[in-house]
Parts: structure tokens; C-alpha cells; sequence
């Protein structure tokens, strides 16, 4: 399906800048040293570099520290180039500029950082959602919410996901008790370990749950919030009470290290 | 190979479309819980495939984009096609010629990317994502899914999607309700309720799906959305909603929907359900 330029535009995001231009500066810097021309080489693909940024790190914050992150990819990129190789310096850019971003969050545990943004991000979410609807009196929208907040929509959807995953498996949800009674689940706590360590994690478990796979999320909820036996829960998954046991164990585990990873400072 | 996906989605190139495949894949992330960097990856790749659909397809109008996610023991496999004239991946950068960044990017994060020409019919863009955690989920029976389509005529206002198995689909399901929910103007509140129905139909629809997929057809209008839920084998909509032994159903719906009603289709039946805001 061929296609001049001029009939058919840039169907991927054009860059600017012609290779011409772009090779005489990589002459000029690569076998000249001429520092200016390297200069001009960051201006000129500063805007990709930004870009890229922007479509990777949606949810990394501060912007401008992983903006810097990714020049620094720039540069790395422009140093490494080799123009004899024919390929046009943005496809040799992308891959270095992106890898560069990529061993940031990885090296930085960011990984951690983005449950805690998350979560905190819900928190705003919660307490704007109580204050519009106070104000207003009626419960605001999404987009009402995202204007108030300055968040994307997206970055609102997100945190009412949070909300709701971590509603659902609340402690203090009420739940009817056999004689009748309502109790919370924290009343009911004590009975064995399990449920006290449980309550141990409350504070940033839910910022960690996502960690957990889906199936042992899917035990825990009904340990915990089904108030299920092991024996029960095994007849429903499929599984054996052993194996139910081990993978509560498991994910008990797995939320202890996670909780503890969120709560040191970074 | 088995070719049967667990996630299809069917809708139009609009571009607020792309929010509602970006959420489907955080909650395919979330259900085989991959790592936020992976997630970061899964997601940034298939929005730039998405966003050539919706920029280049179809010369600034409207049409279907399709995403298939198939999840293997080896890793997350994304299909987003298109049926216009394709994004023009295959156009080699010629050196005067601008050059884009939205390949280099799907090559830079993903493992594997297959472009296909399909001969004046489309472009498919299929993107290979390796990751062991891709295994944690369980397989699906492979017969059941009956494919639907958005037609030209409701491609404004209608979004078809098929889900297996069922804790994948409580993980996408109310994801993509909350974006529609969102763009229908409907309060934090009736989202949540929403969320509630969501997750309680796709707990529990499980044993009455004839098939292994349960379908979920979107029809969105201001303030009000409807659902077609399904395939149900013939009689178990009423029991879905009627049975006392499943908490959550019945009475959420009781609650939270305008209206329900029993829609025979072929032998089974789908489950409509109306939700509305009523400010």
C-alpha cells in the first residue's frame, strides 16, 4: 500500500526534521565534538522525548522527574547512533529512551509507588466525592469529580475501582450475624490467626491486593469476607482444604511483604 | 492454537473508545495480577495501536475496532484490528519522509509483533507480551463463544463483549461498565451500584452461561444504559435473579435496575437489564 507523503499524512505521529539536517548535526557532533550541534540535537528531539514520557509514564508522578529520566535516554541515544547504519535516529530513540524509563521504575520500586499514588489518589477521590456531594447536595460525576480534583478521567475511574475493591472486602463491613444480630467483621476477629493478621494489614492492604492472583483474592474474600471454612472454600474452588490452607498462607505472606514494602519511606 | 480469545471486544474507532480497552487490559492485568511495569507495558503498546485505529483507519470517520486478548500459559497475546484502510504500519520510513513513533514503541515493549495486511479488509496489529504470570489462569472450555459485532448502524452507541472465564470477567467487566457509566453521566453513586451488579452477575452467571463466554452487548444513551447479558441457558435468567440462594443478584438488580426482562435467543436466552440516572 504505497503512499507519498504529501498525499497521505504521517500515519504514525509524525516527528519532526528531515534526515538531512539531522545527519549533519550527528557529523558535526560525532566527529567533531562540536558540543552545539549535540545541543541542538536534544532541542530538536526533546518533543519526542516528552512524548514518550507522556504515553509511558501516565501514572508516574512527578512528570518532570521522569521527564528527566527519559533525556537522559536522549542522550544516551544521540552518543550511540550510529548514522552509517541508515535507520532514521527516532526508531533508534524510541527503544533507548523507553528501556531507559523502563530500568528507572524497575531500579526505583516504583512498582511500589504506584499503589501508594493510587491509593492516595482514591483517598482525594473519597473525601471530594463526600464534600461535592454535601455541597451540591447530590452525588457528583465522574467528570465533575475530575475537574474538581484536576485528574484525568481515567486517574477518577482508577480510584473508584479502588474504593470499591477495598469496600468489598472491608472489615467494617456489617454482616448479618446467625442470630440475627449484625456484627462488623472486625467484631468476629480473634476466632483464629488468620483473621488477625488480617486486620494487621487493614491500613494498606488494599493498595496491595492487585499483587495478589486473582484466585487466592478470590479465597481470601471468601475467608474473610464470606466467613467461609477452609473446607467450604475448597468445595467451591475445587481444591483440597490443604491446598486452601497453603494458598491462604501464601497470600497472607505475600501481603505482609507488600505492606511492609508500602510503608517504608522511599 | 487454540484461537479462541478471552477477552473480544467489539466497538467504534471514537477515540473515548480507547479508555474502554485500556481499562479492559488493566483488568486482564489485575486478574493475572502482572506487575505494574508489565502493566505499564501491556497497556501503553496496545493504546498506541488502538490510537493509529482510531487517528488513521478510517480517515477521520467512524468505524470498528476490534481487540482480542488471549491469555496463555507463556504470556498475553493482544490482537487490535481494524476493517478500513489499515494504520500503514508496513510503510518503510523513507528518508525524507516523517517517520512515526507508534510502531517503534509497540516494538520497543512488546516481545513479538505481527502486522497483517488483511488484503483491503483491514489491518491487524498482533502483540505478543511473555510473562509467566499469564499462567495463573485457569483455562476455559473452548466451545461457547458465539462472536457478536457491533453492526455499522449502532456502532455510535453500542459496545459487544465477551469475557472468559468468569474471574477474568469479574475483573474486566466492571471496569468497562465504569468508563460507560462515566460517559453516560451517572453518579460515584449508581457507578457503584453498578460495579455491584457487574461483579455480582459476573460471580454468579457462571453456571447458567450456555458456553464458556459470558457476553455483555452495551447500548449507551445520556443518563441511562442498557445490558444484554449471555448467553443464559433457556430458563436460568429467571433463576439467576429469582433464586434466593445466590445473595447479590437478585437483589442488587431488584434494587439497582430500572427494569429487567428475559430476551429468548436461539435456544438460550439473554438477561436485559436497564440502568438509569434519575436526576
Amino acid at each position: 500500500m504505497p503512499s507519498s507523503a504529501s498525499a497521505s499524512p504521517s500515519r504514525l505521529h509524525a516527528v519532526a526534521g528531515t534526515t538531512t539536517d539531522v545527519s549533519e548535526l550527528f557529523a558535526r557532533w560525532r566527529q567533531h565534538g562540536d558540543s552545539s550541534a549535540r545541543e541542538a540535537l536534544v532541542r530538536r528531539f526533546l518533543p519526542l522525548t516528552r512524548s514518550l514520557a507522556r504515553r509511558y509514564g501516565r501514572s508516574s508522578e512527578p512528570f518532570e522527574d521522569l521527564l528527566q529520566v527519559a533525556s537522559l535516554g536522549l542522550l544516551k541515544a544521540i552518543d550511540r547512533y550510529d548514522v552509517e547504519r541508515g535507520h532514521p535516529f527516532p526508531s533508534f530513540a524510541v527503544p533507548t529512551i523507553l528501556g531507559e524509563m523502563r530500568r528507572y521504575f524497575r531500579d526505583s520500586g516504583w512498582a511500589i509507588h504506584v499503589p501508594r499514588g493510587a491509593q492516595e489518589r482514591a483517598l482525594k477521590v473519597r473525601d471530594a466525592q463526600e464534600r461535592l456531594a454535601n455541597e451540591r447536595g447530590h452525588a457528583p460525576t465522574v467528570s465533575q469529580l475530575a475537574e474538581y480534583l484536576e485528574l484525568d478521567t481515567e486517574h477518577v475511574i482508577d480510584a473508584l475501582q479502588a474504593i470499591q475493591a477495598y469496600e468489598t472486602l472491608s472489615l467494617d463491613a456489617p454482616r448479618p450475624g446467625s442470630d440475627g444480630d449484625v456484627t462488623s467483621y472486625g467484631d468476629s476477629i480473634g476466632h483464629d490467626d488468620e483473621r488477625y493478621e488480617l486486620v494487621e494489614l487493614d491500613a494498606t492492604v488494599s493498595s496491595v491486593m492487585q499483587h495478589i492472583p486473582l484466585r487466592e483474592r478470590e479465597i481470601l474474600r471468601m475467608r474473610f469476607a464470606e466467613d467461609l471454612t477452609q473446607t467450604e472454600i475448597a468445595e467451591r474452588v475445587g481444591i483440597s482444604q490443604m491446598q486452601v490452607s497453603r494458598l491462604l498462607r501464601r497470600s497472607l505472606d505475600q501481603l505482609r511483604t507488600l505492606t511492609h514494602a508500602t510503608a517504608e519511606p522511599h | 492454537m487454540a484461537e479462541i480469545p478471552n477477552v473480544c471486544l467489539s466497538l467504534s474507532s471514537r477515540s473515548e473508545n480507547v479508555l474502554v480497552v485500556r481499562q479492559a487490559l488493566t483488568g486482564v492485568a489485575e486478574a493475572i495480577a502482572l506487575d505494574p511495569v508489565e502493566t505499564n507495558d501491556l497497556i501503553t503498546a496496545v493504546t498506541e495501536a488502538a490510537n493509529n485505529v482510531v487517528l488513521h483507519a478510517y480517515g477521520g470517520e467512524e468505524g470498528p475496532l476490534e481487540v482480542e486478548v488471549y491469555v496463555r500459559a507463556s504470556g498475553v497475546e493482544v490482537v487490535v484490528r481494524d476493517h478500513g484502510r489499515g494504520i500503514g504500519l508496513e510503510e518503510a520510513p523513507t528518508p525524507d519522509g516523517p517517520v512515526g513513533i507508534g510502531l517503534p514503541v509497540i516494538h520497543a515493549l512488546t516481545d513479538d509483533v505481527e502486522l497483517k495486511d488483511l488484503a483491503g479488509e483491514g489491518t491487524e496489529v498482533r502483540m505478543t507480551f511473555q510473562t509467566p504470570k499469564a499462567g495463573a489462569l485457569e483455562p476455559f472450555g473452548e466451545d461457547g463463544l458465539r462472536r457478536r459485532t457491533v453492526g455499522e448502524a449502532e456502532l455510535a452507541s453500542t459496545i459487544e463483549v465477551a469475557l472468559a472465564p468468569i474471574p477474568l470477567a469479574r475483573a474486566v467487566l466492571p471496569r468497562i461498565l465504569t468508563v460507560l457509566a462515566a460517559r453516560a453521566h451517572f453518579s460515584t453513586v449508581r457507578i457503584s451500584d453498578l460495579g455491584l451488579i457487574a461483579g455480582a452477575l459476573a460471580t454468579h452467571a457462571g453456571d447458567s452461561l450456555d458456553g464458556s463466554h459470558l457476553s455483555v452487548g452495551i447500548d449507551l444513551e445520556p443518563r441511562r444504559l442498557r445490558l444484554r447479558v449471555g448467553p443464559l441457558r433457556a430458563g436460568r435468567a429467571r433463576t439467576l435473579i429469582l433464586d434466593p440462594a445466590r445473595d447479590g443478584v437478585g437483589p442488587a438488580i431488584e434494587r439497582l435496575a430500572a427494569d429487567h426482562s428475559v430476551a429468548p435467543e436461539g435456544s438460550s436466552e439473554m438477561l436485559a437489564l436497564q440502568l438509569v440516572e434519575p436526576r
